[in-house]
């Protein structure tokens, strides 16, 4: 385990005319949590499959494991793609031993791991289950199961979250710190800012092909200067109002009663401050809450807003299983 | 190797669990027993039918029963040699001949009426004539013009025409008769004519032969080629079988999007050779139980008789021949190679049947082809055609084995197993690109153009 389970160096992959991904650097080092987060379309997912050898960059290089990815080192690698999919006609047992299999486990290992994944996480009696038979949560535990059933160095999680009701979510979170518990370096892709805020040791953030931030939670929030949420009446400029005072506000996307607005505090001045000087230039308040940083708004000062709100759009797999 | 046998066995047992491989598998032997059945109850089913002659005298009714009564002694002569064939006891033999001879399905009957007029109610159903069957409607009459030129056919159902057609002859040895009468010479002179005619007998030359000058053909000398054809058709039909199973079972992994998850496991390469594998095991296995089905029916009807292993004999040599077998296994091996790797190409552009079966039209022509050649070979083994057509990469693995039981020359099958060789190594290849293409990056039927001429070079290549 000497080498880092990933290195990525300058990574570009183009589709025709179209750059998925543009010059991508960045390493896992073994025992991590990372998240890798970007909105729809930024090239997480290029850039796994890359990471994956399931597709070439075109420039830059990629090392798993030490090494250019292969069958070997791939053994190391339980992989979860964004777009599931299993054998409808398989039962839950047979699809675990198949692909614990097929990452080197032996019959009776195999079968005997997925017995034991399958009643740890309350599918026991559905072990003799054919997948189609199965509810769609059921099945994609399922999947989960099968990425994590050989016991992998590295975890490669494609928006694992994505179509888990919370329950289950909840669930694939534990699942994902008991991973990391045992040993396994973790690396998952999401558009949802909350998961990587409760899990990540790191995060690598991404836009349009681009990586925009590479550091620790707490250096990404460092990129916020501190602020407060203050809500007031539809229609009134805070930011005009405030702007005499020495505060910077930015509208925000809240949900809550009236417009939202985002007061930058410059040095030494405080929540407080802010929201004393509002109410002296007679801004309507509804609403205030001296902030506490999240993602989110990091992406959205690295991004901009147009690019943050894709955000909140649903993912590929997402936006076919809607009805 | 591991990873090859894992793809396979997954995919194999996915086949073989289906209920439609089990109604392949059955189908073929129970179509055949039923065809056969079916035949057998349909002869022994079809009714007796009553036939009436209305002429002055009773010579066309005499002639029309002699042409009936030939028919059932010819029949019946036929079955005792067979019976003699297949160690059938004789006498029992001819005890059931008798009654087959007996169990008549056109029985004349005396005319209720005497013309047509009068008989409409018969032929009709409405009224019923009596006779050895029971009461029954008149199925047809025979009717005699008054100047003796036309026999007239009246029937209620014109689609059967045994009836007719005995008539027709009959009138016909019976003018010949009276021609010959009149010439004085007796019925018995055509027999005689043709009991002397000079016989021609076909005889092949062969080395074994030589000093003799050769031998006289028989079934044996046919068996080579009957055999190519069987093998030919044999390859045919496992290349037919392959296409649903490779194009649905592409289809069903695309749509599953299943491919990055196994190419995570997997080799490309390997992925493919399980599949080709599996689906290979797959027609192996259908065909394997169709041919111990026959292989058990050989068996059997050779324990009945001896005649049956001298009429095998000759097959059995002819298939284990190694101047045959083995360039048919090449050729079976590597068509099978080369039309699998197409299919799982193009199953792996499609995401449904439908867009599926846009390309199976192309692809049924192309396969028609070798399947004409196949039906040319059999009526004329060493035609030209066979030949030129042979030197076609895609469809030399069905025409070389045509064309061996043809001694063509040596080198001749040596370098159409190279060409075969080349050719499925380039299909492969470029499989293999296409699979890729449509597996991992999603391309589809509307790209196959450009993916072909990006690979010979007409378009700048993109990722």
């Amino acid at each position: 385990m000497g080498d880092a389970p990933l290195v990525m160096s300058g990574a570009t992959k183009r589709f025709g005319g179209f750059t998925a991904v543009s010059n991508l650097s960045f390493d896992v080092p073994a025992g991590q949590i990372i998240g890798f987060l970007g909105p729809n379309g930024a090239g997480k997912s290029t850039s796994l499959r890359m990471a994956l050898g399931v597709m070439a960059p075109d420039e830059g290089e990629v090392a798993l494991f030490g090494a250019k990815p292969d069958i070997r080192n791939l053994r190391r690698v339980g992989f979860l793609p964004e777009e599931r999919g299993l054998y409808k006609k398989m039962t839950a047992r047979d699809t675990i031993t198949y692909f614990a299999r097929l990452k080197g486990l032996s019959a009776a290992d195999a079968k005997a791991r997925a017995n034991e994944l399958l009643e740890t996480t309350g599918l026991g009696k559905f072990k003799a289950t054919r997948i189609s038979k199965l509810s769609k949560g059921m099945a994609q535990k399922v999947q989960i199961l099968s990425t994590l059933a050989h016991r992998p160095d590295f975890l490669i999680l494609d928006e694992p979250f994505s179509g888990l009701d919370p329950m289950n979510q909840q669930t694939l979170e534990d699942l994902i710190r008991a991973e990391h518990k045992r040993g396994a370096t973790i690396l998952f892709s999401t558009h949802v800012m909350e998961h990587a805020e409760r899990l990540c040791d790191r995060i690598v953030m991404l836009a349009r092909g681009r990586k925009v931030f590479d550091g620790t939670l707490d250096a990404a929030y460092a990129t916020l200067g501190q602020g407060a949420r203050m809500a007031v009446e539809h229609g009134f400029d805070l930011a005009a109002a405030l702007a005499p005072k020495g505060f910077e506000a930015h509208r925000a996307a809240d949900k809550g009663p009236g417009d939202s607005w985002r007061v930058s505090l410059p040095k030494g001045l405080g929540a407080q401050d802010a929201l004393r000087a509002a109410l002296e230039t007679g801004a309507p308040i509804v609403g205030f809450q001296p902030e506490e940083a999240r993602l989110r708004d990091v992406f959205v000062s690295l991004v901009g807003e147009a690019e943050a709100a894709t955000l909140d759009a649903p993912t590929a797999a997402e936006a076919v299983e809607a009805p | 190797m591991r990873n090859i046998y894992l793809i396979f066995r997954r995919d194999f047992l996915g086949y073989v669990k289906a209920w439609g491989f089990w109604l392949s598998l059955a189908a073929v032997p129970l179509f055949l027993i039923i065809g056969v059945g079916f035949g057998m109850f349909a002869a022994s089913s079809s009714p007796v039918r009553y036939y009436t002659v209305i002429e002055p005298s009773d010579v066309i009714a005499r002639a029309v029963e002699g042409e009936f009564q030939q028919r059932a002694v010819a029949a019946a002569e036929e079955a005792v040699e067979l019976a003699k064939q297949m160690n059938i006891p004789l006498a029992e033999a001819e005890e059931q001949l008798a009654d087959a001879v007996g169990e008549r399905k056109f029985v004349a009957v005396p005319a209720p009426a005497r013309s047509l007029e009068e008989l409409r109610p018969w032929l009709t159903g409405e009224r019923m004539v009596a006779g050895p069957a029971g009461e029954r409607p008149l199925f047809a009459a025979l009717i005699l013009s008054e100047d003796g030129s036309v026999l007239e056919y009246w029937s209620g159902d014109v689609n059967i025409t045994t009836l007719k057609r005995a008539a027709e002859i009959a009138m016909r040895d019976m003018s010949r008769r009276n021609a010959l009468e009149a010439a004085g010479l007796d019925g018995g002179f055509l027999k005689e004519a043709d009991r002397v005619a000079v016989k021609v007998p076909a005889f092949r030359l062969t080395e074994s032969h030589a000093g003799e000058g050769g031998a006289e053909v028989t079934v044996a000398d046919r068996a080579p080629s009957i055999v190519a054809v069987a093998l030919a058709y044999f390859l045919w039909l496992m290349v037919f079988s392959i296409i649903q199973y490779l194009l649905m079972g592409t289809i069903e992994e695309r749509s599953n999007k299943i491919f990055d998850t196994l190419l995570t496991s997997v080799k490309l390469p390997e992925l493919l050779a399980g599949k080709l594998l599996a689906v290979f095991a797959v027609t192996s296995t259908m065909m394997l139980s169709w041919s111990l089905f026959a292989g058990a029916g050989s068996a059997f009807a050779a324990s009945q008789s001896p005649a049956v292993v001298e009429m095998i004999q000759p097959f059995i040599a002819a298939a284990t021949d190694p101047g045959l077998i083995i360039p048919a296994l090449v050729s079976f091996i590597l068509g099978y190679v080369l039309y699998g790797a197409i299919f799982m190409a193009l199953g792996s552009l499609c995401d449904t049947i439908q867009e599926a079966q846009t390309l199976l039209s192309p692809m049924m022509i192309l396969l028609m082809l070798p399947m004409f050649a196949i039906f040319i070979a059999f009526q004329d083994p060493g035609s030209p055609v066979i030949d030129y057509a042979s030197w076609v990469p895609l469809f030399t693995p069905f025409l070389l084995i045509l064309r061996i039981p043809q001694d063509p020359p040596l080198w001749e099958i040596l370098a159409q197993m190279v060409i075969m060789a080349v050719t499925t190594a380039l299909i492969v290849w470029g499989a293999t690109k296409v699979y890729r293409a449509g597996a991992v990056h999603g391309a589809g039927i509307s790209e196959l153009g450009g993916m072909l001429k990006a690979a010979i070079g007409l378009k700048p290549k993109t990722s």
